[in-house]
């Protein structure tokens, strides 16, 4: 292969055997940093797993150190069903002495680049689809799916080399478009399946100037644009982050000079303006203005596409001194403890409970729709949650996906709205 | 590994886990699941299919969350899924399951709701048993036909660790 990109340097530091050079589609044995798990909401699925290790023969788990549990879907447990569920996972957990964390720590993907346990260089393993996320700490972070059981029971999964696109981003953007409006025309741009079979870079001026908190969610969305990994080549911004935080020493990879991608796409987004993805794919994007004055039952602001302490600064930005409308139900959910405690600490808590926003403890919350706002049929939402299939928030209801400010502006108005008259 | 069996067809592009098993049964023991297997595209579908029938689906046949949706179809016993491409994380799943998936560009155009198929696996082939048009496809990774062939990734990790026991034993 003519160079390798940081990601399949990575890749090759974590597998076993080292192999000298790599190629696409090829499988490789993996020994990620971090095994992250969800205390999940099947009984059946904890009781196969504890008798699949019985039956393998594995008493002590190879990565019992690096494990890291969340309670963060459907948290706490709505239903006695779900709550049996996390009831036998947190028990499975507990009894092999591995800590798990509460019910408002927050998003699996918040924590664990919060608390510096992924980091620049890491492999981490976790079934949920978003992971893609902290690739923007430059980590390789794809979605565990298949390979579980092998992590319990060996310790290593298998995981194929990726091809690699690069989507190069510049301009500067104009007032009341933000980092998620960019996310979400880039994903109608390339489409559902635009990344397929491929992890993605994101780069280009824009990126270079772009804050943690939105390098997030732009690598969030890569999930929607089918790519197994997103990443963000460490910088100065990254490293500022990451070094207070770091539990334990990171390696910065870099991509060979000579590195062929896959695909390059390019976007200037400084003619911007507020995007939506209207019903029902996170694809279906056109620009804000073609749907403003629908009229919405519900807003919501969080998830881990966007459920960080500047989300959370440009709804309050909007919010300020103004009420939500009352025909709504505005619906806030930290992505994490961090956040919350940070935004208490800015006043912004203040001005969200003062528009009579609901605020609730820091987890996935509405998004996957197991609680915390599920919508009744034939209900109309503005959020910010990662994706709007249909029937994710509630069965014959319907999703557009836009940035938090001008998911609040909805709010305020009571129908699909844009932030720019806010934000004088 | 050979598997026939009749055709139900989504050919929808991008049906997502959530469609093919809503979150909400998530909870439920397998066999539960197996009801609600892709209600929201066809009602009926979970309650007449039968044992070893195949699903042909279209692009990125479960894209979306990596929540174990093939448990609802290997629960329903889909014989195998043939898709014109999958979502990485339920082609992933799916496999560790034990469940048959095979991407197959082109199935679409190919097979119609209720043509009797004998997929090939090792040969990369899929037949109409009534009419013998066949269809090529690349076959998959060898260990993950392995896998699969074996019953999921329980069964090859058995085989894997008693090697690894039996050499350190050497």
């Amino acid at each position: 292969m003519a160079g390798l990109h940081a990601l399949h340097k990575i890749l090759v530091e974590h597998a076993h055997p080292r192999p000298r050079d790599v190629a696409p589609g090829e499988f490789l044995e993996i020994e990620p940093d971090v095994f992250a798990v969800q205390v999940a909401t099947n009984a059946e699925e904890v009781a196969r797993l504890e008798a699949d290790l019985a039956e393998l023969g594995v008493d002590e788990l190879p990565l019992r150190d690096r494990i890291f549990p969340f309670t963060d879907h459907g948290a706490p447990a709505p239903t006695a069903g779900i709550a049996t569920g996390q009831k036998r996972w947190r028990d499975f957990y507990r009894a092999r002495g591995i800590a798990v964390a509460d019910p408002g720590a927050g998003i699996s993907h918040l924590i664990l680049t919060e608390r510096g346990i992924v980091l620049p260089g890491s492999v981490v393993a976790l079934r949920d689809s978003h992971t893609p996320t902290m690739g923007a700490v430059g980590a390789f972070a794809a979605s565990l799916a298949g390979g579980t059981l092998s992590l319990f029971a060996l310790g290593r999964y298998w995981l194929d080399v990726p091809r690699v696109m690069l989507v190069r981003i510049d301009g500067r953007l104009r007032k009341g478009v933000y980092g998620r409006d960019v996310a979400l025309h880039i994903n109608g741009a390339l489409g559902q399946r635009g990344a397929l079979g491929c992890a993605v870079e994101f780069a280009g001026s824009f990126v270079r100037d772009l804050s943690m908190d939105l390098r997030f969610t732009l690598c969030n969305m890569g999930t929607e644009i089918g790519a197994m990994a997103s990443y963000v080549q460490p910088d100065d911004i990254t490293l500022h982050w990451v070094r207070d935080r770091a539990q334990r020493p990171f390696c910065v990879f870099h991509t060979d000079p000579g590195f062929e991608y896959e695909g390059v796409h390019e976007f200037d987004v400084s003619t911007l303006e507020p995007q939506v993805a209207a019903p029902h794919a996170p694809d279906n994007v056109k620009p804000l203005s073609e749907v403003e004055g629908r009229h919405i039952d519900q807003a919501f602001l969080g998830s881990c596409a966007s459920g960080r302490l500047e989300d959370i600064a440009a709804a309050a930005a909007v919010l300020k001194g103004r009420k939500v409308h009352p025909d709504v139900r505005f619906i806030v959910t930290p992505g994490s403890r961090e956040v919350v405690m940070a935004a208490t600490r800015l006043g912004y808590m203040d001005v969200l409970h003062e528009a009579n926003a609901v605020v609730t403890s820091a987890n996935c919350g509405a998004c996957p729709g197991l609680h915390g706002g599920i919508l009744a049929p034939g209900e109309i939402a503005i959020a910010c949650n990662t994706r709007n299939f249909p029937g994710r928030m509630g069965p014959n209801a319907e999703i557009y996906l836009a940035s938090p400010a001008s998911v609040a502006a909805s709010a305020i108005e009571g129908r699909i709205a844009s932030p720019l008259k806010y934000l004088q | 590994m050979k598997v026939t069996g009749a055709v139900w067809k989504f050919p929808q592009d991008d049906i997502d886990t959530d469609q093919i098993r809503r979150a909400v049964y998530s909870h439920l023991p397998a066999s539960e699941q197996a009801k609600h297997c892709l209600e929201s595209l066809d009602p009926g579908f979970a309650a007449q299919a039968r044992p070893g029938d195949l699903i042909v689906g279209g692009r990125n046949f479960g894209c979306g969350s990596s929540r174990p949706a093939h448990v609802a179809v290997k629960a329903l016993g889909i014989g195998a899924v043939l898709a014109e491409s999958f979502g990485r994380l339920f082609f992933r799943n799916s496999i560790s399951g034990g469940l048959l998936v095979v991407p197959c560009p082109g199935i679409v155009a190919f097979a119609e709701r209720g043509d009797r198929l004998e997929v090939d696996t090792a040969a990369g082939e899929v037949r109409n048993v009534a009419t013998g048009a066949t269809l090529r496809f690349a076959p998959l990774a060898s260990f993950l036909r392995d896998m699969v062939e074996l019953g999921g990734e329980k069964a090859y990790l058995k085989a894997r660790l008693a090697r690894d026991r039996e050499s350190q034993r050497r």
